[in-house]
């Protein structure tokens, strides 16, 4: 008999499935969406979009009742963590699901693309995202990570008649093809270092270790790799502008925001449980991709002329920002990661909401010449992205100022006062290019060709503008509402 | 470990075999057969008709849609031959995640077909 | 050396070559029939080290599928690529950048496994596979599904004809 035998005796364990239930309701929703589309195609899209949106809300129901889970703390073989770290995220990623679902029939409506097709790939993107934030063995992560990456590369290149479009998404699915080579080397590399896939068993294996070995340490700088160009971080991030620039303004805008919210959790729980051993060494290579991102993220912001690029760069220094409170390697850093998540998730998903609606028809107008006077022809339009804004720059009372100063401290905490000083400066210089386009907005009278241009809206596209504008206020007035969650959800347990 | 190495020695001798059967034979063609090329008898043969433009043509995307299908349902036949050895050993447990696994699939190919992607038209 | 490890040898060389005509070969057909090559070796190399089914897969999904996909692709394509010069200004990169990786491998195998006990291989049977996805990994053969499942929607996407006017 060989070694494999001895691991695998036919096991008779209790199979709970409670911890797996909102990606079983996310998926079982697709299949559904995708039999209604097979067996009864309709192009009026509504039921589409209610069914996408029971699903989502069906699956934060599950996941808020997981809330109180007291059974073991990882189910199915030690491949699902049934922890509040998984809740939280998995909350962010379904509400910022189901404000992408508000925005895609509004958007997909006025595009002309509504297609059968969407909500499915959309729904398992999301599965897709919340089985990465509750994986705690590297091949259930790896082969979320492909379901996820998957979708979103055919979300990208959705309206592939739109040459733009089609391009994006195929920069987005050849990096990203290359980033999954990158990740499952490194699984590789962490299987032949410690003989275990599961998170807890490589933690286990590696503190036995008197010294580090190299193997093991080419496992965490493959895996960082991997997880860098899925959060966008530099120099990983090359693929960001073109995919949100190019992608539908809805798919940007989940996109955006589910997938750094859902990789990073992947990130956090793989780092902060399989690697904390190696966190010596780790450390100090977040604490460099953080400072480059920032520096990176923030120069080339500045120079752009196109409102998604613009945000794009942005969302490139808030991965930034987010690695600081990562690499600062303590409980603080990662609760105060997990607060700038949900900022930032929020923050994001409405800038792009008001693109999208403000573009009128697609993308005809995401030039930032387009956003002069902006305020003056739709106050509230105006007033919610000013906020969106703000909050991005780290200026109260927004939320992501609060988020940035608690990032910040974290680092200062464990002793990276250089990190937090780059990163100050590199916000302030920030803070110009966002405080351009508000000034824009509201200084600068529109140009002709954009004067007589009608935006219309309906209350689905409101939504996915206001509830984030209004969140991005409350958590910046009220952050404890938040962080009194984090206390309890930040503790990673397996 | 001696028996697992023997039991591929009836494959590398098919193997050795059917190279050196090609081989003999071709060297055999070469030493025997005359060799008076023309042009006319070194174009492609194309059932006797005259060969027109290059041998390299643009396909058409829809064969690559089958050549997709297939890769899919290759990377499913392949859980197949591992189900098959245990499936005893689990009973009911093995039939159910086979089942749920083909029922996904199944249901990927029902979708395929309603969609018309299957039609050559 | 036994004769396994020459048998090993061998394929690995003969592999080697294939990988390295792959990348310099100036015709991408030619590229794609020594990418046939070489994953063959690789799956021969998996036979000698006595994983069996691994090595079956390897022929039926990359040696089968994978290559029929890529030769598929390339015949999509318009050009006659078959004859033209296919190259550009980088090779100097490349050849640094393999270089690198493989003098990061040779030192990462040997810091690794050169001071470890020489281990009897033991073949790994196709059912002690399927004990192993079939019991322990459950969840991730189910997830499979899914993913190809996705894979599938996604070839929809793109082969559908435009039913709008």
């Amino acid at each position: 008999m060989g070694p494999l035998a001895q691991a695998v005796a036919p096991s008779h364990m209790p199979i709970v499935l409670r911890p797996l239930l909102p990606e079983l309701i996310l998926v079982g929703t697709a299949l559904a969406l995708m039999l209604l589309d097979a067996l009864r195609p309709t192009p009026d899209q509504r039921p589409f979009v209610l069914l996408s949106l029971a699903g989502v809300a069906g699956a934060a129901a599950a996941t808020l009742s997981l809330w109180t889970w007291k059974g073991p703390g990882s189910v199915l073989g030690g491949m699902i963590a049934a922890d509040r770290f998984a809740v939280y995220f998995r909350l962010v990623i379904l509400a910022a699901a189901a404000l992408g679902i508000l925005l895609s029939s509004y958007y997909l409506d006025r595009a002309g693309e509504a297609r059968g097709e969407y909500y499915p790939l959309l729904l398992f993107a999301t599965a897709g995202m919340t089985l990465i934030t509750a994986a705690s063995d590297l091949i259930l992560i790896f082969l979320a990570l492909e379901i996820l990456s998957l979708s979103l590369y055919l979300l990208t290149g959705f309206s592939f008649r739109r040459l733009a479009s089609a391009e994006a998404s195929m920069k987005y699915f050849l990096l990203g093809a290359f980033s999954s080579a990158f990740f499952l080397y490194g699984i590789a590399f962490a299987y032949g270092a410690t003989g275990t896939t599961n998170l807890a068993g490589i933690a286990t294996a590696l503190a036995s270790r008197v010294n580090g070995d190299a193997l093991a340490l080419i496992a965490v700088g493959l895996l960082a790799v991997g997880f860098s160009f899925k959060i966008a971080a530099v120099p990983f991030h090359m693929w960001t502008p073109d995919a949100y620039q190019g992608a539908p303004t809805c798919v940007t805008a989940f996109m955006s925001a589910g997938t750094k919210v859902a990789a990073f959790g992947a990130f956090l729980r793989v780092f902060g449980v399989a690697f904390l051993p190696l966190a010596h060494d780790w450390r100090a290579f977040m604490g460099v991709l953080a400072a480059i991102s920032i520096i990176v993220g923030s120069v080339l912001a500045i120079a752009q002329t196109d409102i998604k690029r613009l945000l794009a760069y942005s969302s490139i220094a808030q991965a930034g920002f987010i690695l600081v409170g990562l690499s600062a390697g303590t409980q603080a850093g990662i609760q105060s990661a997990m607060f700038y998540l949900a900022v930032y998730a929020g923050t994001v998903l409405g800038a792009f909401a008001v693109v999208a609606i403000a573009s009128v028809r697609g993308e005809e107008h995401t030039a930032l010449s387009s956003y002069a006077g902006l305020a003056r022809r739709r106050p509230l339009l105006g007033l919610a992205l000013t906020a969106f804004l703000l909050s991005l720059a780290g200026i109260p009372p927004m939320a992501g100022f609060i988020a940035k100063v608690s990032v910040f401290s974290a680092a200062v905490q464990a002793g990276s006062w250089p990190l937090v000083l780059i990163a100050v400066l590199a916000s302030v210089a920030a803070a110009f290019f966002y405080i351009r386009v508000i000034v824009l907005m509201y200084m600068q009278d529109p140009a002709p060709e954009i004067e007589g241009v009608r935006i219309e809206s309906d209350p689905a596209g409101w939504a996915a503008v206001l509830a984030p504008a209004f969140l991005t206020v409350v958590f910046g007035i009220l952050p404890g509402l938040l962080f009194g969650l984090l206390r309890t959800a930040s503790v990673v347990r397996f | 470990m001696e028996s697992y190495y023997a039991q591929y020695g009836v494959v590398v001798a098919v193997l050795i075999a059917g190279i050196g059967l090609v081989a003999v034979a071709f060297t055999a063609a070469r030493i025997v057969a005359p060799r008076r090329p023309l042009p006319e008898k070194l174009t492609t043969y194309e059932c006797g008709i005259d060969p027109v433009g290059e041998g390299w043509a643009q396909t058409q995307i829809r064969y690559y849609i089958y050549a997709f299908l297939f890769v899919i349902f290759d990377v499913e036949s392949v859980f197949l031959f591992p189900w098959a050895t245990i499936f005893e050993r689990l009973g009911m447990q093995a039939v159910v995640e086979m089942g749920i696994f083909i029922f996904i699939l199944a249901l990927g190919l029902l979708y395929a077909y309603r969609k018309k992607v299957l039609q050559w038209a | 050396m036994t004769s396994t490890e020459v048998v090993f040898v061998v394929l690995s060389a003969v592999g080697s070559i294939g990988a390295f005509r792959l990348v310099t070969s100036k015709n991408v057909v030619h590229a794609a029939l020594y990418l046939v090559l070489t994953l063959s070796m690789v799956g021969a190399a998996y036979l000698v080290l006595a994983a069996g089914f691994l090595a079956w897969v390897q022929v039926l999904i990359y040696v089968g599928a994978i290559v029929v996909l890529l030769l598929f692709s390339l015949m999509l394509t318009k050009a006659p690529i078959g004859r033209e010069a296919l190259d550009n200004q980088q090779r100097g990169w490349a050849a640094l950048v393999g270089a690198g990786v493989l003098a990061g491998l040779v030192f990462l195998i040997q810091n690794a496994f050169g001071s470890a006990p020489r281990i009897q291989i033991q073949p790994a049977t196709t059912s002690e596979v399927g004990a192993s996805v079939f019991a322990n990994f459950v969840l991730p053969f189910e997830v499979v599904s899914v993913l190809l499942l996705a894979a599938l929607v996604g070839a929809v996407v793109i082969a559908r004809r435009d039913e709008r006017p």
